[in-house]
């Protein structure tokens, strides 16, 4: 599952960066958007909380500006989820 | 819709013209009194004029401030290269920086126009509306006639943007070039411009991006060619004093105040724009308003917080807001939706319908929400009759001007502005000009307006000089030491900006003899201290 859904976002990688067959730049999909936003998302979370991990001498764990990243990643991320659905339509 | 209820979307859509009229006569009546006065009304207008003076002079203002006159510019060049020629026809002055800011927020109001006219569905009555809109916001009235370079930079983006929402799904190269150089021109006014240009090059990536990368290469080579060469040419100071000393710290309570300001006052607008930007990403293609709106919401409100900005830094995004709001309202009233599942499960015609009543009420609610103006004079009846009365408030003194801001006073920053200069404030300018002429030696001032009236040098740039040393790139022992030499024979003291070791320096080789209300602001006036003996400096 894990492999299949792999191979699904870097066939839509290689999608935007390589020309396609008939040469036009057609742009990308809410699919190819929505990943993007899900990804986008899940590592900015990620980067984020690892701040605190990182920086070891940093005291006072996450702070409210960082809560309010923490929030604005998690909500990218829902988006990217909600518009996974929408197919091929354009972006 | 029946007659009487187009009569009542047409009367209605009147009452809302004329508010956001008026909302722009009293901006006209604010540029037309910020342009008679000649010291600094925002603090750093005269720096700015100064980086004028000296790029006039063919010199560039990113200097080494460890040597007198220790100043320093931490702004990109292109606002004041443009008012440069004016130093040539009229020396050093402040009306015709004020007079570009103005002449930019005017510009930026006719391309919003122009935006929702074209890209709505080429109503002029909401074209309109949604250009004065954008004169009325608070924001804007604050910064716009200021010898500041925000608002040109922010003409300089909307232009870009608006040129690029047709240039780019076109193919038109040279739309897009063109474009590109406005977006290259904004970064060179203001580092800010960097949200903008995220922006586009986002909104082209998605639908283009081949070509996306391909324009954003040159663009960026570009864009680094200048760069590189500023650097070059200032021998490494451009990085120094306009980026490294750029970056401070972040206020989270100045930030979190100045998004609540941002939604209150402009809300009647950020709904409907936001709206706009979720029918087009789940029912339609996003456009480059939408990518700019949200970059310049986010990103651009997020910039606020930190230490210096103020709610200029969201003006960028009333722009968008403006744009998109007008949009979906045009799309609303002619129910001009595209085709799509999710929408027509919407009763469209029904709120097209309502919309007729429901948009001019919006557009005045906006106005009433920023409204400001002045309450004393003959504006009184009027003032009377709308409810409102003076709510501006100086700290140090009780006879506050007659004005009445829905912004309140205290917006976050430490910015103080939008009310009228009287004749007080002048000859309190002039009282502070003849001190300085009083004595032969050089003046430090922290506002530089003085000095250039009097023409004497621009020694120092407080802010500038704090933030380096904050980033710990100024050590001042030149300045400490002419300091404790008593080689100034007076400081002009304001916000008191300067890094501690250097008012720990004033506080005992200077005197406070003096204090000049100017502006809303206490000027300190320090003289040399009789008597004193010069301390070993490091």
């Amino acid at each position: 599952m894990v492999i299949l859904g792999w191979q699904r976002f870097t066939a839509s990688v290689a999608e935007i960066i390589l020309p396609s067959m008939n040469g036009q730049d057609e742009g990308i999909t809410k699919r190819q958007l929505g990943m993007i936003l899900l990804l986008g998302g899940i590592i900015g979370f990620g980067l984020i909380l690892a701040v605190d991990i990182i920086d070891v001498g940093r005291e006072g764990g996450i702070g409210p500006a960082q809560t309010w990243a923490l929030l604005a990643m998690a909500l990218a991320a829902l988006v990217g989820l909600s518009l996974l659905p929408l197919g091929d339509a354009p972006a | 819709m029946t007659k009487p209820g187009l009569q009542l979307h047409r009367g209605l859509m009147l009452c809302a013209s004329i508010a956001l009229l008026f909302a722009s006569f009293i901006y006209a009546i604010y540029a037309a009194n910020l342009l008679a006065f000649p010291y600094d009304y925002d603090q750093g207008e005269g720096f700015e004029l100064h980086d004028t003076t000296l790029l006039s002079q063919f010199r560039l203002p990113y200097l080494d401030t460890e040597t007198y006159p220790f100043y320093s510019s931490n702004y990109p060049p292109l606002y004041h290269i443009l008012a440069a020629p004016f130093v040539w026809l009229f020396g050093p002055a402040y009306w015709y920086g004020r007079l570009l800011g103005f002449a930019a927020s005017l510009l930026i109001a006719v391309s919003i126009a122009f935006a929702v006219y074209r890209d709505g569905h080429q109503n002029r009555w909401i074209a309109l509306l949604a250009g004065l809109a954008f004169l009325s916001s608070n924001f804007v009235y604050h910064i716009g006639p200021l010898f500041r370079q925000n608002i040109m930079m922010v003409a300089f983006e909307t232009v870009a943007i608006v040129l690029l929402a047709r240039a780019f799904p076109r193919g038109d190269k040279r739309g897009i070039t063109l474009a590109l150089f406005c977006l290259l021109c904004a970064g060179y006014t203001k580092q800010m411009a960097a949200i903008t240009a995220l922006a586009a090059i986002g909104w082209m990536f998605l639908r283009g991006p081949r070509r996306a990368l391909l324009y954003t290469a040159g663009f960026g080579l570009a864009g680094g060619l200048v760069f590189l060469w500023l650097d070059l040419a200032s021998g490494g100071q451009w990085w120094r004093q306009a980026i490294v000393a750029n970056v401070n710290d972040f206020l989270y309570d100045q930030a979190v105040g100045l998004f609540r300001l941002w939604f209150g006052l402009h809300g009647f607008l950020l709904v409907p724009a936001a709206l706009m930007t979720l029918v087009e990403l789940y029912a339609d293609r996003l456009s480059i308003y939408s990518f700019w709106f949200l970059a310049a919401a986010l990103l651009g409100g997020a910039a606020a917080g930190t230490w210096g900005a103020g709610d200029s830094y969201l003006v960028t995004s009333i722009a968008a807001a403006c744009i998109l709001s007008g949009i979906f309202f045009s799309r609303l009233l002619a129910n001009a939706w595209g085709p799509s599942r999710i929408l027509q499960v919407l009763p469209l015609a029904r709120l097209a319908s309502l919309s007729l009543l429901l948009v001019p009420l919006l557009y005045l609610g906006y106005a009433r929400a920023t409204l400001k103006m002045p309450t004393g004079g003959a504006f009184a009846p009027l003032a009377e009759l709308l409810g409102v009365e003076r709510n501006v408030a100086f700290h140090t003194r009780p006879d506050a001007p007659d004005f009445y801001d829905s912004a309140g006073w205290l917006a976050g920053g430490y910015a103080r502005i939008g009310y009228l200069l009287t004749e007080a404030d002048h000859a309190a300018g002039d009282q502070i000009v003849t001190y300085i002429q009083q004595t032969d030696k050089p003046v430090l001032s922290e506002d530089a307006g003085f000095s250039i009236v009097a023409e004497r040098d621009v020694v120092t740039n407080p802010t500038q000089l704090r933030n380096l040393y904050l980033a710990g790139q100024f050590a001042g022992d030149e300045l400490a030491r002419m300091i404790e030499h008593q080689e100034f024979g007076l400081i002009i003291l304001r916000a008191q900006f300067f890094p501690p070791h250097i008012l720990e320096a004033m506080g005992q080789a200077y005197i406070h003899k003096e204090t000049i209300f100017m502006n809303g602001f206490d000027y300190l006036l320090l003289f040399p201290r009789p008597g004193y003996e010069p301390r070993e400096t490091a």
